[in-house]
């Protein structure tokens, strides 16, 4: 159930990807990209990203558009959690492999096999 | 600023600075030893992939039998090969994830030739069968009856794993880190085998299909490569069993 669930919302997240997909790269990259004007070569090389980043494509889309992005301020935040990042992805790696062998199943060779009934019973 | 001029500093292309020479030797050393050691702890926790393969070195095996369809499609071995006893039942399958089981549709219960390469995991076999009429395809004469014996109504534990990759397509090929190809391979209706904890009547590898004689139901595919306690019925077909799996009285064990 849990699977299929997971399934069922990485299809929704890539239809909508999709979508965000085909707006941004023919419509949304010329008018927050002056660069990216008439170029359309790279174009395509970009769907796989966006299809799965497509929340964050959005919101810098509109941040640009509406002339809220301070890119100075962005990329100082970014540096300025470096250390912050690494030392959480040492410590989750830690955990999620510890979290794993915790949960691991072990083999259950102490559980004989049962006949329940003859056969034709 | 002036202190800074005074401190040591890491340059990639030029010889390391007296002052930072130590620290730099010591995390090279700390980093191999980290990452031995968590190769080590890793690797020390996984489980024995067994000694399933491909036997290439068997060179092609071609036997003749009677085809029996589970509905799986194994073949009750009358006249064997160097490696194929006679006697033997042989779950068969065809190239990567796919199954035999649209080209011996109508071969049920005929004598066939089948020929193809052994995939050997001891107590544990299956052919892969060649492409077209060299793979498969009736053989001169009668096919002698083949009976079955009904063994009754079992609960057993173990996996369930898909029978190729298990037979030695793939290492491991049990577990849950091959969960998604096992599942792969029983969409393709690969044979799925039970690994009971325990044999059964002597088999600790038993076919598994549906609880009516179906294939393998898609509602089981959760309970693949988990370790379950699951009853149903079992049946001889020669030196094979084929468990009749009911899902529904599926449980986890720890």
């Amino acid at each position: 159930m849990m699977a299929a669930g997971l399934v069922i919302f990485a299809e929704y997240w890539l239809m909508v990807g999709a979508v965000v997909a085909l707006f941004f790269l023919t419509i949304g990259i010329d008018r927050i990209d002056e660069d990216a004007r008439g170029a359309y070569i790279f174009r395509p090389l970009l769907v796989p990203g966006v299809l799965l980043i497509w929340p964050m494509v959005l919101w810098r889309w509109y941040a640009l558009e509406t002339g809220r992005a301070d890119e100075a301020k962005r990329y100082k935040a970014v540096r300025g959690a470096y250390g912050f990042v690494a030392i959480g992805m040492a410590i989750a790696i830690g955990v999620i492999i510890a979290t794993g062998l915790s949960i691991k199943q072990t083999w259950p060779a102490h559980i004989a096999p049962e006949l329940l009934s003859e056969a034709g019973q | 600023m002036a202190d800074n001029k005074d401190k040591p500093f890491f340059v990639g292309y030029l010889t390391a600075p007296d002052g930072l020479r130590s620290f730099l030797i010591g995390i090279g050393i700390g980093l191999i030893l980290l990452m031995a050691g968590v190769g080590l702890g890793i690797g020390a926790t996984q489980d024995d992939p067994g000694n399933g393969a491909f036997r290439g070195d068997y060179g092609r095996q071609t036997v003749t039998g009677v085809m029996e369809l589970t509905p799986y499609p194994v073949v009750r071995v009358t006249q064997g090969s160097e490696h194929v006893p006679e006697g033997h039942t042989l779950m068969l399958s065809a190239g990567g994830k796919q199954s035999l089981m649209s080209r011996v549709r109508d071969l049920d219960g005929q004598l066939v030739t089948v020929s193809g390469t052994i995939l050997d995991r001891g107590e544990l076999d299956m052919m892969q069968v060649r492409g077209g009429q060299n793979g498969i395809s009736r053989a001169e004469g009668d096919a002698p009856e083949m009976d079955s014996e009904d063994l009754g109504r079992w609960r057993i534990a173990g996996e369930i794993c898909d029978g190729k990759c298990l037979a030695g397509a793939m290492r491991p090929g049990t577990g849950i880190a091959h969960k998604a190809c096992a599942n792969l391979c029983l969409i393709g209706d690969i044979p799925p085998v039970f690994v009971s904890t325990q044999p059964v009547e002597g088999s600790e590898f038993l076919l598994v299909v549906g609880p009516d004689g179906t294939i393998f139901p898609k509602s089981a595919y959760d309970l693949v490569a988990a370790y379950i306690s699951v009853e149903g019925k079992v049946v001889r077909h020669g030196d094979l069993l084929v468990f009749h799996l009911e899902p529904d009285t599926a449980e986890l064990v720890q």
